[in-house]
């Protein structure tokens, strides 16, 4: 029987991270992974011959730059290569655009409304520097109000002494945009609706709110956090997809000594005099470890790895009610050509950035309202990215490959998930498209429709929600994923979790993961 | 300008009488203006019609204890509390009877396990409420800079109290706050027609829906104020603003009515005294508003007077009134059970009334709670006479099309016999007769709430109670301690923290500061 110092279930990218980092502390690290290659939820495949997909996630921002550092993930392939724009065409033929060059989103804004120009300076710094004040909450440990250990007295000390640091106006900032809806946030700044439409999208991905519910400005915020090479909210595409990502932080890892294994799917994790002390692969093999971190989500971690009888009722109660309603799908496209959008004839170089269908607040609300009814949105929001435009390799050449983020799709849906209802996704998704540019049908080459069931299935995402568990306001920080169990451990001695569904959150972070793995030296179970 | 006080309080609502009253016992000089001819502002009792006397605004409530005792007012204590009914499709209802063991009884009919949950689930909300309770009277200090030992100690208090709760019990009641009803109803309880029930307390005075964010604490608050489910003193709203108004004149005080105030007087931000729409001025040391911070700030004080910035927050606070009242006076047996009864079949059906609002239309399918109190003018009456009260959900203040109209034009009495059908429509089913027993009636309009009783945007807790204006971000952040970037002008009202509600907690923190800065 193999012996390690620890077990990894789960070889997404937090998993991956946990690994590295424990393996640069010199432990003897394995990661198990249930699919034939790495990556989770951020995997490159080829779904067409010379076709590449980044199948589910699709851009990189919120990596941690120390993890980039501390893993040396550009020595061992990450390469970023930028999103330089956002474009999104409106219902009365016109467009709005933004660049990563300043002057020129200010001049396209002037256009719409030069209020909103003048407000959108401002706008821009108040959110950075809230997501600069949030920032250093990200690397702590979430201390648990209700404990009286002094492990969780400092941690709360050091919050509230952080909290005097700020400023009266960032205090105040952070409050408001952790309790506001994006909806309400928007308004007060704009009034150009394909701009808030646009801004307000971003508070609703991933959660199964509207815009117009309290709590997305929070989300919104979410993803304000991102930055690459020390540039705030600026979005980037990984040289070769999301895998690229991955590979590269699988790399890393296995250059630290780290040994990885796909097609390994873990069944239970052994537990022994109230200790996990190892884990049993599906095949019947057995590996023992002296701790297991899983990077699965909290329902598969803490229900089907382990059997809840080791843990208390309380603790399965909180996991039960931590809520992962998966909201969104993606479509993959492989293009013969780009699509035409009929408000932009001449302006290739948008097709560079992300295209956002998201003309008005009331659209995406709309959007949401058929989705709480258990409908697929009739007209749903779109986030279209064209990688072959960014990173050549993804397609043949002269062809493309197109990512479209959808949502709302929820999880549970009225007719229930079935290739009919996949199909009305994909065809709904394909219309929305086809009202701004008319070719787009004749250009499909291949398509994949992801619904949350099929992120649940291929991913192992329970629920098929992106962040593993919403980012709402009762799931972060010392709630997530559940009340006391904030930091990384759990009920069980020996067992740990770090992903997505952990503090700070999901997203192609990496927090999760390398949090975790300190912890888990900190605790020196060796 | 004879005459000088030490202080003037703006609005002779239930909050602004509470600090007149406090304040006055201190021996203060103090006068308090009330722009209409009666004294009350929402907590009122006004006869629309022979025998047709009506709370228009509020279903009914209690001030805070401690009020009641501090200011010795006549008020009888609550000996016994009526049920909650939620009417059901096929004349069916859900009874939730003030005593959990009742209650459980008729839950039962709907789910066996949920009548279990029942009474733990009353604790629950009992003991959050006390904490939300005590936290609405705590003051709130500025945060995070510049706050005193003094003010401190109340937070400080405040912690304790939280940890007192219990481990489970303080984080249960922290998680519960941003939740949705649903989300927080859906992990108690399995039967729709109870949690719908439940739901529609949450969302009750809230442009927002049970699938919101933060109705979780709206729930909370509301159960908080009507202290529990139902509401007590129906029919009786005047006489509690009576008993304070008594209190205050007790003290010295003096409350002049059909006294408008016109303007705030404000020298390079400090505050001067009042001048009113008679053109009258009035100086005093100090001016407490009892009127909501948005028209305080916006119509009284006047841009001018403010810094920029603050300025653009107050016309940011939320204000959005979707409420609507119908009011009916009916002769004979209609069949209302005594009480509070809803008309909250679903959650589906309450979130479909909100949808309506959010686009600036009225919903077909409105969310109502009723309230009939039976007129007895003399023991020996025959016929059976009652008020019926209408709390109508939702009515946007902002209509898509067109706007909402005075009374007095035809449009504006079609629009509000609009609402008459659409109320009634939705009870015939259970009460098939009220339409034939209607002597009269009287409808009030998101807009009569704010031309007559003077909500913004008719919004009944003068700003939305949700997290953004909550604690010390209630009304702006930063200002949630009863004073303004003016020098000697406070609020009282229901828009800052304490406020929303009948309890008083607002106007009775606010006398607290404002000695306290003597």
């Amino acid at each position: 029987m193999d012996h390690y110092d620890a077990i990894i279930i789960g070889g997404g990218h937090n998993g991956l991270v946990a690994a590295a980092y424990l393996a640069r502390a010199g432990k003897k690290v394995v990661v198990l992974e249930r699919r034939h290659i790495v990556g989770g939820a951020a995997v490159t495949e080829e779904l067409f011959p010379g076709y590449k997909f980044t199948e589910f996630s699709y851009v990189v921002s919120l990596l941690r730059p120390e993890i980039i550092r501390d893993l040396e993930l550009p020595r061992h392939g990450l390469k970023i290569l930028p999103l330089p724009s956002t474009f999104t065409p409106t219902e009365n033929g016109d467009y709005l655009a933004s660049w990563d060059d300043h002057d020129l989103t200010r001049r396209e804004l002037y256009r719409h409304s030069p209020k909103d120009a003048e407000a959108y300076d401002e706008y821009a710094r108040v959110m950075a520097r809230a997501a600069k004040a949030i920032k250093p909450i990200i690397n702590l440990i979430p201390p648990d109000p209700s404990s009286l250990s002094l492990r969780d007295l400092l941690g709360l000390f050091k919050v509230g002494h952080y909290a005097r640091s700020l400023s009266e106006k960032e205090l105040y900032m952070i409050a408001k945009l952790a309790t506001q809806s994006s909806a309400d946030l928007l308004e007060e700044w704009f009034e150009t609706d394909a701009l808030k439409g646009t801004k307000a999208a971003s508070g609703i991905i991933g959660t199964f709110l509207g815009p117009r519910s309290p709590g997305t400005a929070y989300v919104l915020l979410h993803h304000y956090m991102g930055e690459i090479d020390g540039a705030f909210r600026a979005w980037g595409f990984a040289k070769g997809g999301s895998g690229g990502v991955s590979g590269a932080i699988a790399n890393a890892a296995r250059s630290l000594g780290a040994e990885i294994r796909v097609n390994s799917p873990v069944g239970q994790v052994i537990v022994k005099g109230g200790r996990a002390v190892g884990v049993a692969l599906e095949n019947g093999d057995e590996l023992r470890a002296r701790v297991v971190l899983s990077a699965a989500d909290p329902k598969r971690t803490f229900f089907q790895l382990v059997e809840p009888k080791h843990f208390p009722d309380e603790f399965v109660t909180s996991i039960r009610n931590f809520r992962v309603r998966g909201s969104s799908g993606k479509v993959n496209i492989a293009l013969s050509e780009l699509p035409q959008f009929t408000a932009l004839p001449n302006e290739p170089a948008l097709y560079r950035g992300a295209v956002s269908i998201s003309p008005s607040i009331d659209y995406i609300e709309r959007a949401y309202d058929d989705a709480k009814y258990g409908q697929i949105s009739k007209r749903p929001y779109l986030d279209m990215v064209f990688p072959s435009m960014i990173d050549p390799d993804m397609a043949p050449p002269g062809r493309h490959v197109m990512s479209c983020f959808v949502q709302y799709a929820p999880y549970d849906i009225e007719e229930g998930w079935t290739d009919e209802t996949r199909n009305t996704l994909g065809e709904t998704v394909i219309s929305t498209i086809e009202q701004y540019a008319p070719n787009i049908r004749r250009a499909i080459v291949g398509m994949q429709v992801i619904t949350p069931k099929d992120i649940e299935a291929i991913a192992g995402i329970t629920g098929g929600n992106i962040f593993h568990g919403e980012l709402l306001l009762h799931q972060i920080f010392f709630l997530r994923p559940a009340p006391q169990w904030a930091d990384f451990r759990t009920p069980l001695k020996g067992y740990y979790f770090g992903a997505s569904g952990a503090h700070p959150g999901g997203g192609v972070m990496g927090a999760p993961g390398m949090l975790a793995a300190k912890e888990i030296l900190k605790d020196g179970n060796w | 300008m004879t005459n000088r006080y030490d202080f003037i309080i703006i609005g002779a609502g239930h909050n602004g009488l509470v600090a007149a009253a406090y304040l006055a016992r201190r021996g203060k000089k103090v006068l308090v203006l009330e722009r209409r001819p009666i004294v009350g502002g929402t907590v009122v009792t006004e006869s629309f019609g022979d025998g047709f006397s009506v709370d228009p605004v509020w279903a009914g409530g209690t001030l805070r204890p401690d009020i009641i005792r501090d200011l010795k007012l006549p008020l009888p204590a609550v000996k016994e509390r009526p049920a909650f009914t939620s009417l059901l499709p096929d004349s069916n209802s859900l009874i939730l009877y003030p005593d959990p063991a009742k209650a459980a009884e008729s839950i039962r009919k709907f789910s066996q396990k949920d009548a279990a949950r029942w009474p733990e689930f009353v604790r629950f909300m009992d003991k959050s409420a006390r904490i939300l309770d005590f936290v609405y009277y705590t003051l709130m200090p500025r945060l995070p800079k510049d706050f005193s030992l003094a003010e401190g100690y109340g937070l400080l208090e405040l912690g304790l109290e939280l940890r007192v709760a219990g481990r489970k019990d303080m984080l249960d009641f922290i998680r519960l706050l941003p939740m949705t009803a649903v989300e927080f109803l859906e992990e108690w309880f399995e039967s729709g027609p109870l949690k719908a029930a439940l739901a529609s307390v949450a969302i009750h005075g809230q442009t927002l829906g049970v699938m919101s964010a933060g109705t979780g604490y709206t729930l909370l608050h509301n159960w908080l104020n009507r202290g529990g489910l139902s509401h007590v003193n129906v029919g009786k709203a005047g006489g509690t603003t009576q008993a304070l108004a008594n209190a205050v004149k007790s003290f010295g005080g003096e409350i002049r009515i059909d006294a408008e105030v016109s303007r705030i007087q404000v020298d390079t931000y400090t505050c001067k005294g009042v001048v009113l729409a008679s053109g009258e001025e009035i100086l005093a040391d100090k001016v407490v508003s009892a009127v909501d911070p948005k028209r305080t700030f916006l119509d009284l004080v006047g841009a001018p007077n403010l810094p920029p910035e603050f300025v653009w927050k107050a016309q940011s606070i939320k204000m959005r009134g979707s409420v609507a009242k119908v009011h009916l006076l009916t002769e004979g047996n209609h069949g209302l059970p005594e009480g509070t009864v809803v008309v909250a079949p679903s959650i589906e059906y309450l979130e479909k009334a909100y949808d309506s609002a959010k686009y600036g239309e009225i919903s077909e399918y409105p969310y109502l709670e009723i309230t009939s109190v039976p007129i007895r003018e003399s023991v020996t009456e025959s016929v059976e006479r009652s008020v019926v009260s209408i709390h109508f959900q939702f009515v946007p203040y902002k209509l898509k099309n067109g706007a909402w109209n005075d009374p007095s034009t035809s449009s504006g009495q079609a629009q509000r016999d609009t609402l008459k059908g659409i109320a009634l429509n939705a009870l015939t089913e259970h009460f098939p007769n009220l339409q034939s027993l209607i002597t009269d009636y009287h409808v009030i309009t998101p807009l009569d709430l704010e031309t007559t009783y003077g909500l913004t945007e008719g919004d009944l807790n003068h700003g939305q109670l949700m997290l953004d204006q909550f604690l010390f971000m209630r009304p702006i952040p930063g200002w949630s301690n009863h004073k303004t970037p003016v020098d000697n002008l406070y609020l009282c009202g229901s828009g800052v923290h304490g406020g929303g509600g009948v309890s008083g907690a607002a106007g009775r923190n606010a006398a607290r500061v404002v000695m306290k800065t003597g």
